[in-house]
């Protein structure tokens, strides 16, 4: 039954004798919905017998602004707007997902040079939600310092987002057929390619040596949490958590889309270094990691940035997209996000339904945070890194 | 392999429960009966040729005022006309539900989409949170959003609207209601003044005034 607590090695939930000649009682703890670990407003209503979870409920909603019942409402290229409001520490990997999904349906062209500056800008979008993943992850497990060196780099990339699209964190950027704005003229392409050096040469290995290799941090987070291949695959985990238990896979080479076939990159992948597979470490490395593979792409993407217009010529104010439905999906920052878009040919989607990945990677909590001690939950929530806006969209 | 393929053993699987299959460029989709789709899902999941080790998505759909054609309008939402008053629609609908789900395989690397369709009365399609456990959030959001009941589900309840509240938003003929527990919910004015001018401006508190004598 899934509303009675889970048995744990044996015993339910109130089997009170587990230490003898120490009575423990049972409590119903809320952990949220305003708690610094839990990543915004989410609520876990867990089910405890002293330090032990014995069952996870998370309690979704808080933010929910109903986006898809706007989208039915507002035009198409209104809606990217919204889009920025899903995951609001990578609000061009969103945007990317959503034109990328009205493109197909219109079949529209993009001109090579908006590709290339979308997947720059998406790659940039994505360090800057890595960061924060890494630093706030460290701030879980205790660990303050790494959250100002990562907050620092983050700083310098929503200046650069700000110069190319006017907007520090939410940068409605990207349009259907195109980019709003082209490249600024103030040296912004040689001040991108200094910072990508700077980050993959100088600042991730200091994070490395002041987090990621730190012998704290790696008995906290090493065979915590510990999701399998099987189960991650089952509760529909995707991206650096679903690359973590091991699984090698990555929208943005086996299901391409955008320019990312033209560049050389490695998809990374947990392999248990210092504990289990799928370990909360493994998924934190993986972060980490894919930091230096956005640098890579970023620096090949500007290097061969094409000259040409940065949007579709015969782009109207409106778009029309024909009726039809299809399913896009993108790699966003916290895995595979996608747009279910069905059009009978008006001005507005029929129906917009967004996949988004915190919400898939989430419901895994409710299975492997049976279980764990409450401060392990905290890492395991933690190194899922998920973003309310797109859980409750 | 190719959808149609996959389209030909899934058929010979569920013989009449297939429905059909629809060529499309954009997204090919198979229709299956209602109450077959747990067993489509099931053949999908476990057999070796196929091997859908995700399901990707699920999606709530409905269908009313669906425009065949191609020619569809502009509608308005949330209840509010163009000038921004509420506005009140009393236009029943009667389409079908539908839900959609999208497969992929991780190992074959394919995918597949299967479509069902109910009726608005009914409204009910068997879960599949027994064969992939990512489903039973998604029919919960299904349930919460566009009321639809997905028989067998371990744990039915609304996933991001409140517990108490009244209908299903994404519902086409959905009207919000004029209060949650006591909330104001629509018919406010926007911006309006709490102390308009013909009052006199605000009462002032009891204590406030001077005491006499």
């Amino acid at each position: 039954m899934a509303n009675e607590p889970t048995m744990v090695n044996g015993r339910g939930w109130g089997d009170q004798d587990h230490v003898p000649g120490i009575k423990s009682e049972l409590l119903e703890l809320n952990m949220g919905p305003q708690h610094p670990a839990t990543h915004g407003v989410l609520r876990l209503l867990l089910h405890t017998d002293g330090e032990i979870v014995y069952k996870v409920t998370p309690v979704l909603g808080y933010l929910h602004r109903c986006a898809e019942k706007i989208a039915e409402g507002v035009n198409y290229k209104q809606w990217v707007v919204y889009t920025d409001r899903f995951d609001y520490l990578a609000p061009m990997c969103c945007n990317h997902a959503y034109v990328t999904a009205v493109e197909k349906l219109m079949g529209q062209a993009v001109p090579e040079r908006a590709e290339h500056i979308r997947v720059a800008t998406s790659e940039l979008s994505r360090i800057a939600s890595h960061l924060i993943a890494l630093a706030t992850f460290g701030l879980d497990m205790g660990a303050w310092t790494p959250l100002l060196y990562c907050f620092r780099e983050r700083e310098e990339i929503l200046n650069l987002l700000e110069r190319i699209s006017g907007g520090r964190m939410l940068y409605n950027y990207m349009i259907p057929g195109g980019v709003r704005y082209d490249v600024p003229n103030d040296n912004w392409v040689a001040d991108v390619l200094d910072f990508v050096d700077l980050m993959e040469h100088n600042k991730l290995p200091e994070y490395n040596t002041l987090l990621s290799y730190n012998k704290i941090f790696i008995e906290r987070t090493a065979d915590v949490g510990i999701i399998d291949a099987k189960t991650a695959l089952d509760y529909g985990c995707t991206g650096p958590v679903l690359r973590g238990s091991g699984v090698d896979f990555d929208c943005r080479r086996d299901d391409p889309y955008s320019v990312y076939h033209k560049f050389d990159w490695q998809v990374q992948i947990g392999h248990g270094e210092k504990g289990t597979v799928g370990d909360c470490w493994d998924r934190y490395i993986v972060r980490a990691r894919e930091i230096e593979q956005s640098c890579r792409i970023i620096r090949q993407a500007l290097q061969t940035l094409p000259d040409g217009p940065y949007q579709a010529l015969a782009l109207k104010a409106i778009v029309k997209v024909p009726a039809g439905a299809a399913y896009t999906r993108v790699e966003s920052s916290k895995g595979e996000l996608g747009h279910y878009i069905i059009s009978d040919g008006g001005q507005t989607a029929f129906r917009n339904k967004v996949r988004s990945p915190s919400f898939c990677n989430l419901q895994v909590v409710e299975k492997v945070g049976v279980g764990q001690m409450v401060s392990d939950l905290v890492a395991l929530v933690g190194s899922l890194d998920i973003v309310l806006g797109e859980i409750d969209r | 392999m190719e959808q149609n393929a996959i389209y030909e053993l899934l058929a010979g699987a569920l013989g009449d429960g297939a429905l059909g299959f629809t060529e499309n460029p954009l997204e090919p989709w198979a229709a299956v009966e209602t109450a077959k789709v747990a067993e489509a899902c099931r053949f999908l999941r476990d057999d070796p040729r196929l091997d859908f080790d995700q399901l990707m998505c699920l999606s709530g759909i409905d269908w009313d005022g669906f425009d065949e054609a191609g020619k569809g309008k502009s509608v308005s939402i949330l209840g509010y006309s163009d000038d921004g008053q509420p506005e009140k629609s009393d236009r029943v609908a009667t389409g079908d539900l539908g839900v959609a789900y999208h497969l992929y395989s991780h190992a074959l690397r394919h995918k597949f989409t299967l479509r069902v369709r109910v009726t608005r009365e009914s409204a009910t399609v068997p879960t599949i949170s027994g064969l992939w456990s990512t489903a039973a959030w998604h029919e919960r959001e299904a349930w919460d959003l566009l009321g639809l009941k997905f028989a067998g589900h371990p744990d039915p309840r609304r996933m991001l609207m409140e517990e108490d509240w009244v209908g299903h938003p994404l519902r086409k003929d959905y009207v919000m209601p004029d209060l949650w527990n006591g909330v104001p919910l629509q018919g406010q004015p926007y911006c309006a003044n709490p102390f308009p001018v013909e009052s006199g401006g605000p009462d002032k508190p009891a204590g406030d005034k001077p005491a006499e004598g």
